[in-house]
């Protein structure tokens, strides 16, 4: 699976869930309409996607994802049409939502980082775990070995609920 | 190998181990509210038919926005409700509702060595009594209700080891915020905070609760304190409480990837000037040389201006950090037979605190210093109902989160202890309990001197 598009660069450390998307539209009971809410929270949020309107890349800083749990900023994304984001590091709970949700998590050293908010083009070669920069050289990455399958179409769910019989008999023997 | 306590509670409850590291692991309780669940439940129910792996392993209630505020939210809890109803789920619903956090030990849900999770990042809170309980996202808290567990990778253990005795006037809430300071606001990142030394054992749970909920602002998993005597009283006096759990402890000489040590004895009221709880300082201190520019401009603050100089437009006691008996008793010592000169809203954790302050008249007092008592809800911590700040305004709040626009778009929010909070509330400005005493000996002093020269 190759994931490629556009970069749109946000090199911040900390943006947390709250500036990804503000509680205030935590108010639906589903996934949808969240999209439309992307960056809400931060200031110039509306003109950095405006920016770069086509993107589906993000480019950005440390620990990207703190704070509240809300799967809400990783179907904000997705519904915004980013399929990858690509940070020196993330906060736990979201890099889950981020698989969950097959939104490609790409933790990279942050000089690496630093190069890549500079590219207009980035494609990602899942599989393989390797990224190229506006048809650069391809630079290595590791994804996590089980949550990569949910990435690549696995379903989360389905592969949970194939455990069950697992679990079951765990618990019996507990 | 000798093991610490997060770890026996982890083995006890690894199913399987996965790839890459991942485990799956097995959860004895789901809790479920009406912000986070919906999404997930409703889609079980649509993929999965109505099955659940145990409906009397979830607990759900009505927290974020109770009661409703709109047509919205009304069917996120309507959703929530019909739900529980459907699937036999135990439910709290409005006006027997409270925070999750605060809810779920009031009545006895939660007891040392179990594995918790929920769709809310400071369920990291019931780590107080010796459980391993964690914030997840919606799709994850829907397989752990689906097949009881969740797919984890396994934590590192941080042993945050605090020595000696908590000043009088430093609270659960200062160690807290000192701690993430200490190791920095994303230093926990990849570790479970294992609490242990002498100023925690002294703590009492309320006061656990405290410190564990708020490990998350250092990125950490969740926080995690052995049980003890302390944990066993609060359990025996919780109605509805399993009498049969078993006390876990770290080994002798366990094995940390980590560990820091804080000497209790220099932990000083705190109060935030940045947007992340590690950007926080003394009350009596300033705001750092070398603090980010980016905090200080959405702050509106200098570097080196003294915090005790700042101006507040609201004051807000409450959310899973503040919001218990023990938090509103601190408050109201300090509200007693004083009025508060910005808005201020007091909201208990819980309706049961709610009624366990009404009965001591501690609701009175709040009135009486012209604070406006609330019924328990989130409320203004999130930014979501009541209490919502306007660009520019500054609240300094006894909550977890200062975040730009936690608290509504362009709000400040200033992170403090409910006597800090309280006393600033009085002063109108960023203050301390000394503070506040110093202000009142003022006051009488120029009423004597007034006395005197009419007289
Ligand atoms: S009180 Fe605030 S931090 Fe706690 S659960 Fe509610 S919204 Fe979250």
């Amino acid at each position: 699976m190759i994931v490629e598009g556009a970069v749109l660069a946000i090199p911040r450390a900390n943006i947390d869930t709250d500036q990804i998307i503000p509680a205030r539209h935590l108010t639906r009971i589903d996934a949808e309409g969240m999209g439309e809410h992307l960056f809400e929270g931060l200031p110039d949020g509306a003109a950095l996607l405006a920016s770069r309107p086509d993107a589906t890349i993000l480019v950005t800083g440390e620990n990207f994802g703190c704070g509240s749990s809300r799967e809400h900023a990783a179907w904000a994304l997705t519904g915004r049409g980013f399929r990858a984001v690509i940070a020196p590091s993330f906060a736990r709970i979201f890099l889950e939502n981020a698989y969950t949700n097959a939104l490609v998590p790409v933790t990279l050293p942050q000089a690496t980082v630093d190069e890549l908010a500079r590219a207009q083009n980035i494609a990602i070669d899942v599989e393989a775990e390797t990224l190229r920069a506006d048809g650069g050289p391809p630079i290595s990455f590791a994804l996590d070995a089980l949550r990569k399958h949910f990435v690549l179409g696995g379903g989360f769910l389905q592969y949970l609920n194939a455990k069950i019989p697992g679990i079951r008999a765990w618990e019996a023997a507990r | 190998m000798k093991r610490s306590l997060f770890d026996k509670v982890w083995d006890a409850h690894v199913v399987e181990e996965l790839p890459g590291g991942n485990a799956l692991v097995f959860m004895d309780l789901v809790v479920a509210h009406e912000i986070t669940t919906p999404p997930g439940a409703l889609s079980i129910e649509r993929e999965f038919g109505d099955k659940l792996y145990e409906p009397n392993r979830i607990v759900a209630m009505i927290d974020h926005v109770a009661p409703a505020k709109d047509s919205a939210t009304a069917l996120q809890a309507h959703t929530v409700r019909t739900w529980a109803k459907r699937q036999g789920i135990r439910f709290h619903d409005v006006g027997d509702n409270g925070i999750c956090h605060v809810l779920v030990p009031e009545r006895g849900y939660v007891t040392p060595g179990m594995t918790v999770c929920c769709g809310d990042s400071h369920t990291c809170t019931l780590g107080a009594f010796g459980a391993f309980a964690l914030g997840i996202g919606t799709t994850a808290q829907a397989g752990a209700m689906l097949a009881g567990c969740l797919i984890l990778q396994r934590p590192k253990v941080m042993r945050v080891e605090v020595t000696g005795e908590l000043p009088f006037d430093a609270t659960a809430k200062d160690l807290a915020l000192t701690v993430i300071a200490t190791i920095g606001f994303r230093g926990g990142t990849g570790y479970v905070l294992e609490y242990t030394g002498s100023a925690i054992s002294a703590l009492t749970m309320e006061q656990r609760m405290t410190l564990c909920n708020m490990a998350i602002e250092a990125g950490a998993t969740t926080g995690i304190i052995a049980s003890d005597e302390t944990t066993a009283a609060y359990i025996a006096a919780t109605p509805g409480a399993p009498e049969n759990w078993m006390s876990q402890a770290a080994d002798d000489d366990a094995e940390y990837a980590a560990t820091v040590t804080i000497d209790a004895r220099t932990v000083r009221p705190v109060v935030s000037w940045g947007t992340n709880p590690g950007e926080c300082a003394p009350v009596d201190g300033c705001v750092p040389l070398d603090a980010p520019q980016a905090s200080l401009s959405y702050m509106d603050l200098r570097p080196g201006q003294e915090l005790r100089s700042i101006e507040i437009d609201q004051a807000f006691i409450g959310s899973c950090t503040n919001s218990r008996i023990g938090d509103l008793r601190a408050a109201a010592e300090i509200f007693r037979g004083r009025r508060v000169s910005v808005p201020t809203i007091v909201t208990p954790g819980s309706q049961a605190v709610r009624r366990q302050a009404e009965r001591e008249g501690l609701h009175d007092i709040f009135q009486d210093a012209g604070a406006l008592w609330t019924h328990s809800s989130c409320g203004p911590c999130l930014g979501m109902s009541m209490g919502v700040l306007a660009p520019g305004m500054r609240c300094i709040s006894s909550s977890n989160r200062n975040f730009p626009g936690r608290m509504g778009d362009g709000g400040r929010v200033h992170l403090a202890a409910p006597a800090v909070v309280a006393a600033s509330a009085i002063l109108g400005r960023i203050g301390s309990v000394s503070d506040l005493l110093r202000r009142d000996e003022e006051n009488a002093g120029a009423a004597q001197r007034e006395l005197a020269v009419t007289a």
